[in-house]
């Protein structure tokens, strides 16, 4: 079986194509195609050999719905809403994005996803309880419909108040939607995710509707090049959750694409770690502008919260992957403000000009800047050594901003890398001491181009033992996309109390969304004996707001099966504030399914063989570390990677080139090449 | 007779100095950027801990850490400002009091403390003090504030409590009472809270989650002190302070300096006889020097002796100040991130007469002071608009806030629900429609989750258009919130601007005042003031709050007249309003500007304008 994993990012698509039965992998990096992003796809797959064609299952990771969203650029957006509630999108939570602002822009106003003039008002009311209040006037919702259509929108989106509690309304106006506007684009809040909390469940659906037509039009185009190309594979999208879908189901969901290559990443780190029998892990992406944090625990990939994600500054009320992203990247610029404070960050020099010492304009120091004038970064082996950078300019921008700080170059260069590296432990620490989850029993997964390079640095900050950094740190991502199941997520709510828990009724629950998830994964073609199901519900105490997600036991519940989830919610809000309040009763909000089915996946990649640190010395020279609180040159070895066979040991420092990045090990560290081509660095 | 001269207090800080000890320029950075975490990390905890919407929906909470001086060094980015802005003044509140106790910190103590003439903002603002201890010395303060559900005033509810007729018809005043001492719990403490106040449950566990998440802060400081040592911790948060001095400091500097003032108008009491309680003006008189900036507020109304509108100086007045110049002068949104901590109150002044609205004397009642802080506010903005024109708003729309509440089986159900104001326009662009403002920046609670678990249902909830002040920059629209009873209920409400609309500036016109009706089961229609105490509604019933909308900003006539069909077309504004307020001629059938037109009628109204200016 041949399987191809393909990321499509804002740059670069990286495409991995692996035969399970040989065992060969190939990968392949071509610049992305933003136009026909299908093109690239399809390109860098036949660039990896004749037999792209052969490929029998593509997993995919997009940024398309991101991209649409971030760049405001979406379908004309109309909405059908209850009577009285015509600006629940407008109006928000009605908190302003900042504290201590006048002149703030506010993005569900500036940049509203659906405009006033396409939000029409129909008579309807469902109550707490699920109960009809008001029935629906379906001659409004036609007219409704009839009055977009004629405006000339092409998206609509339903929400109506309560609908998460009965979703009839909701769908009847579908159905008339869809009657009376048969080309449009239908989203319903209840369908999408069925949270309560109408401002955020409506924005999740007015993002659906807003990128909707462009995902599907790119999936359409897509679905139709591979055709052309004679390419048959079974195609899934990566979604935000972590889990893949079939192109109907994205099309259909595409708000659930949002954060599809980051969450690829995660997956990848997490498949990375585990693969080396490590099931605590950080993983940690860093790139050009920002760097990506995930964490798994023995429970899994951390998912966020649904309260606490935003993407463009809209909430998104739907389960997600927990990616962490900070604005610190290779080219996050370096400065000293007004005040006269040092600053690295978030602002970023880009591709253009981009770091000083590309020598295409810029004369702010970056980090990677930095990174060359402390010699860790080589000028003939950058990117390979396929770019030409000038250590000169880096160090003229890294003098100079040094300068007016009292420090010199060097220590200016320190500086900036230390202040980067804080950021990112302090992020890092924002997910794992501040939940309860201690550093010192992780292990931190490092990729993407500037990863391997701070990682050492980053971990001792955090007491964190250990960093292992995957044999293509630059493609990794791609790889994540082949260790990734089917995956729904089902919920459904309920404001029950654990004292009068009715267990009929959540029994019921139960089977009703485990059909409604098998029933879906045999429609993507699943077999049974393929389907894993989990329990779970979001609990708070009483009166609290915020949810914690707690495993159900397995089978039918019991008033024992009550009892256990009371304790392990006690548990589990220890561990997550610090603190529990044991007497007080429990409510159970939502009960949750999550159904996978798995999938092929990616056998291990064959690990280098050859080679030997005597030939994979590339050269030896002093290399800037702050060590025992100073900061000096140390004589340094620098290694071609893919010259060390499994099983070699080395001393710190050393730099390890390789194609797609830069792995440094600090004074004092070692590393080892592990059976599978990974590296493990003990910091 | 003779008149006694009126006592002037004064609010005023030293100008601070390098710390004794030079810290390198990236653990400085390093400390803050730690700092700033710490602080989030505790605000996260307590909304995500805690009981009441007030707090976890609304983020009426507040956390801060303070050094051994009592001196803020960093607070928690989430939460609102009117929280976060009055800690230092509850810890010297609480160090005053301990003075005259001769009492003192002891490791494992929690003190409770929110009474408003010992540096607290408002009685139902009460905050808890964990001291942190570094190797047996007083290092520095871990503390958060939230506004509970309901304080043991008269009536139910912790806001609305308007006719309060003293600062003990408010509720329970805590004075700096240790509520653990050495680590033990003070059962007797929690005992007569828990007796004395309504919805106990709910308000005690919010008062746990404060004391959690205070430790939690308290332990991630001494992490710090552990990780870098006192001196160098010490003194990068004394050089974060200067940093932050010196940053507004740059700003008040570059304004011409003189003196700049404004008058704005509270409601008052729209039903009393008393014309005195009517209508008083709030006096604003800035006066720039070099790079210090006075605010007087010599000219502002008497204090009110038994009503509950008096502002408390130290607590609500300087806060609504210091916000302020800081949301102007070092705006988030054009200006580098500035870490909110004690070094930005040291360029200000504060001047206020004893005895006056601003500045009240105990046991004046303060506990319905929140309305009365945001004209504070509006009017500083005002007399500096002036000086800073790219940097303020037009005339801000202010609040409401509503304690709805019933009694289910022998135990009482609160709810407080926080509607919203808008702010005016601005140079370059419209102001924000249906948001909190000026000194406080909470969130409105869920439709769903109200209706899940309150008699209440929203029967409408949208903005309250064409009535926001015309403008080139148009004024910000307030909402329309319907509140209709399942069961009989009872409801207190305090708010403002029902009589004085928000101004217009620089040619723009003013906005409209708001209002609130009762619409009973039968159709009947009343219409309440703005602040009323203690009325019962019956299950049908609505209660109807109307938002003031904000005022414009620069003359209607230059809006771009695409803007103006762009409003028709949201039905932000009528057709009629657009030709009226703006001159622009749209076609009601096309929906295109008539261009002509528009060059015409707008000739003719600016001519008529200048003739009658004359």
């Amino acid at each position: 079986m041949k399987l191809a994993g393909v990321d499509v990012g804002g740059t670069f698509t990286d495409v991995i194509v692996v035969d399970t039965a040989s065992r060969q992998v190939r990968i392949h990096k071509v610049p992305s195609t933003p136009d026909d992003p299908s093109q690239g796809l399809v390109e860098g797959l036949a660039a990896t050999g004749p037999d792209a064609r052969e490929v029998d299952f593509l997993a995919h990771g997009t940024t398309i719905a991101t991209n649409s969203l971030l760049q405001h650029d979406g379908a004309r957006v109309g909405m059908i809403t209850t009577r009285g509630f015509r600006d629940i999108l407008h109006i928000a939570r009605h908190q302003r994005p900042l504290h201590y602002s006048i002149q703030m822009e506010v993005p569900w106003q500036d940049r509203a996803l659906i405009r006033r003039r396409y939000r029409k008002v129909v008579t309807e009311r469902m109550g707490p309880r699920g109960e009809v209040i008001t029935p629906l006037d379906e001659q409004e919702v036609a007219a409704a419909a009839r009055e977009l259509r004629e405006a000339g929108v092409e998206s609509i989106v339903i929400g109506f108040i309560n609908s998460y509690r009965n979703p009839e309304h909701e769908e009847r106006a579908r159905s008339i939607v869809e009657e009376v506007a048969p080309e449009a684009f239908v989203t319903t809040s209840a369908s999408l995710f069925p949270q309560f909390r109408e401002y955020e469940r409506f924005t999740s659906a007015a993002i659906n509707g807003f990128v909707g037509l462009k995902v599907r039009r790119y999936l359409r185009r897509l679905v139709e090049r591979m055709r052309e190309t004679g390419m048959h594979a079974e195609l899934r999208l990566m979604r935000s959750n972590g889990g893949v879908a079939t192109a109907e189901f994205a099309a259909r969901y595409p708000a659930t694409l949002l954060l599809s290559g980051p969450a690829a990443g995660v997956l990848a780190g997490a498949h990375v770690g585990r693969a080396c029998g490590r099931h605590h892990l950080i993983t940690f992406d860093m790139g050009g502008t920002s760097a990506d944090i995930g964490i798994v625990t023995e429970r899994g990939i951390v998912e966020a919260t649904a309260r606490d994600t935003f993407v463009a500054g809209y909430p998104v009320l739907i389960p997600m992957i927990d990616v962490h992203s900070v604005g610190a990247g290779g080219g996050s610029v370096a400065y000293v403000d007004a005040g006269g404070a040092f600053r690295v960050g978030p602002r970023s020099a880009g591709a253009r000009p981009g770091p000083a010492c590309y020598g295409l304009g810029g004369s702010e120091p970056t980090v990677t800047d930095a990174n060359l004038v402390l010699g860790r970064l080589r000028a003939d082996h950058f990117l390979g050594g396929e770019m030409a950078v000038e250590p000169a300019l880096a160090h003229r921008a890294v003098e100079e901003l040094g300068a007016r700080l009292g420090l010199s170059a060097l220590d200016a260069a320190a500086g900036i890398v230390t202040l980067v590296d804080h950021h990112m432990a302090n992020a890092i620490r924002s997910r794992t001491i501040q939940k309860g989850h201690d550093p010192r029993r992780f292990t931190l997964v490092a990729f993407g181009g500037a990863g391997p390079l701070h990682a050492a640095a980053v971990a001792r900050l955090l007491g964190v033992p250990e960093v292992i950094v995957p044999v293509y740190p630059g493609i990794t991502s791609a790889m994540g996309l082949l260790s990734s199941d089917l995956k729904y997520d089902l919920i459904q709510n309920e404001f029950m109390l654990d004292t009068e828990a009715d267990l009929d009724r959540l029994n019921a629950d139960f089977d009703r969304l485990d059909a409604e998830a098998r029933a879906q994964l045999r429609r993507d073609g699943v077999p049974e004996e393929s389907v894993h199901l989990l329990h779970a519900a979001d609990c708070r105490y009483v009166g609290q707001g915020y949810e914690l997600r707690v495993p159900m036991p397995e089978g039918r519940l019991s008033a024992e099966g009550i009892h256990q989830l009371r304790e392990a919610f006690n548990r589990l809000h220890r561990e997550e504030y610090g603190h529990a309040f044991p007497d007080n009763p429990i409510e159970l909000v939502n009960v949750r399914v999550v159904a996978t089915g798995r999938l092929p996946r990616m056998p291990e990649v064959p690990a280098p063989t050859g080679g030997g640190l005597a030939s994979a010395l590339v050269d030896r020279a002093g290399v800037h570390f702050a060590h025992n609180g100073r900061l000096e040159a140390h004589p340094t070895a620098l290694y071609e990677r893919m010259q060390l066979p499994v099983g070699t040991r080395l001393e710190g420092p050393a730099v390890l080139l390789q194609a797609d990045s830069t792995v440094v090990v600090p004074p004092a560290a070692t590393a080892e090449v592990l059976p599978s081509g990974d590296l493990l660095i003990l910091v | 007779m003779t008149h006694a001269a009126p006592i002037v207090d004064v609010i005023e800080y030293e100008r601070g100095r390098p710390p004794a000890r030079s810290v390198d320029p990236v653990t400085a950075r390093v400390i803050a950027g730690a700092l700033d975490s710490i602080a989030l990390e505790v605000g996260h905890k307590l909304t995500r801990m805690s009981y009441s919407s007030i707090i976890r929906e609304s983020e009426d909470f507040g956390v801060a850490l303070l050094d051994a001086r009592g001196r803020q060094i960093c607070e928690c980015a989430l939460s609102t400002p009117l929280q976060l802005g009055p800690i230092p003044g509850y810890l010297r509140g609480i160090l005053r009091l301990f003075e005259e106790r001769g009492d003192r910190f002891e490791e494992g103590d929690v003190v409770i403390h929110n009474s408003p003439y010992f540096g607290a903002s408002h009685g139902p603002d009460v905050g808890f003090c964990v001291p942190v201890f570094h190797r047996g010395d007083l290092v520095g303060f871990s503390f958060t504030t939230a506004h509970h559900l309901d304080i043991g005033s008269m009536t139910p509810g912790s806001c609305g409590i308007v006719d309060a007729v003293d600062a003990y018809a408010e509720g329970l005043q805590f004075k700096a009472i240790k509520c653990y001492e050495r680590g033990r719990r003070n059962e007797a403490v929690w005992r007569l809270l828990r007796d004395n106040v309504r919805a106990s449950d709910m308000v005690v566990g919010d008062m746990e989650a404060q004391v959690a998440a205070c430790h939690i802060g308290a332990q991630r400081y001494l992490e710090l002190l552990e990780r870098y040592g006192r001196d160098t911790v010490e003194a990068a948060t004394e050089e974060l302070m200067n940093y932050s001095e010196r940053m507004l400091r740059q700003e008040i500097e570059r304004l011409p300096d003189g003196t700049y003032s404004a008058e704005g108008h509270i409601d008052g009491f729209a039903d009393d006889p008393d014309p005195s309680r009517r209508d008083q003006p709030i006096k604003v008189t800035v006066t720039v020097a070099g790079d210090t900036l006075t605010v007087d507020l010599t000219g502002t109304a008497p204090q009110v002796p038994d009503r509950a509108i008096n502002m408390p100086l130290v607590g609500t007045v300087d806060v609504a100040i210091y916000v302020t110049l800081r949301s102007i002068l070092l705006d988030q949104a054009t200006h580098e991130h500035v870490p909110q901590n004690s070094g930005l109150v040291r360029p200000i002044r504060i001047v206020a007469e004893r005895g006056s609205l601003a500045n009240p004397t105990f046991p004046c009642a303060t506990i319905a002071r929140f309305c009365p802080g945001n004209i504070v506010a509006d009017t500083l903005m005002a007399a500096l608009a002036p000086i800073c024109p790219d940097r303020v708003a037009a005339g801000t729309a202010n609040m409401k806030v509503i304690a709805y509440s019933g009694v289910v089986d022998q135990t009482y159900w609160v709810y407080m629900d926080i509607t919203e104001g808008a702010y005016g326009g601005r140079l370059g662009r419209d102001g924000v429609d249906a948001v909190d403002v000026l000194y406080a920046n909470t969130r409105n609670n869920p439709i769903e989750d109200i209706e899940a678990h309150y008699p209440l249902r929203v029967t409408r909830y949208e903005l309250r258009t064409d009535r926001s002040g015309a403008g080139r920059w148009r004024g910000g629209m307030g909402s329309i919130r319907d509140m209709q009873f399942q069961e009989r209920a009872h409801m207190s409400l305090e708010g403002d601007g029902h009589r004085h609309p928000p101004r217009g500036a620089f040619g723009g016109y003013d906005g409209t005042p708001g209002d609130v009706v009762l619409i009973k089961r039968d159709g009947t229609e009343l219409h309440l003031p703005s602040k009323f105490q203690s009325r019962w509604a019956e299950a049908g019933d609505v209660i109807r709050t109307v938002s003031p909308c904000a005022a414009g900003y620069g003359d209607p006539l230059e809006r771009d007249p695409q803007q103006v069909l762009d409003d028709v077309l949201d039905e932000f504004i009528s057709l009629e309003s657009a030709r009226t307020l703006y001159g622009v001629v749209i076609d009601g059938e096309s929906k295109t500007v008539d261009h002509a037109a528009t060059r015409e009628l707008r000739a003719a109204m600016s001519r008529h304008a200048s003739v009658g200016s004359e």
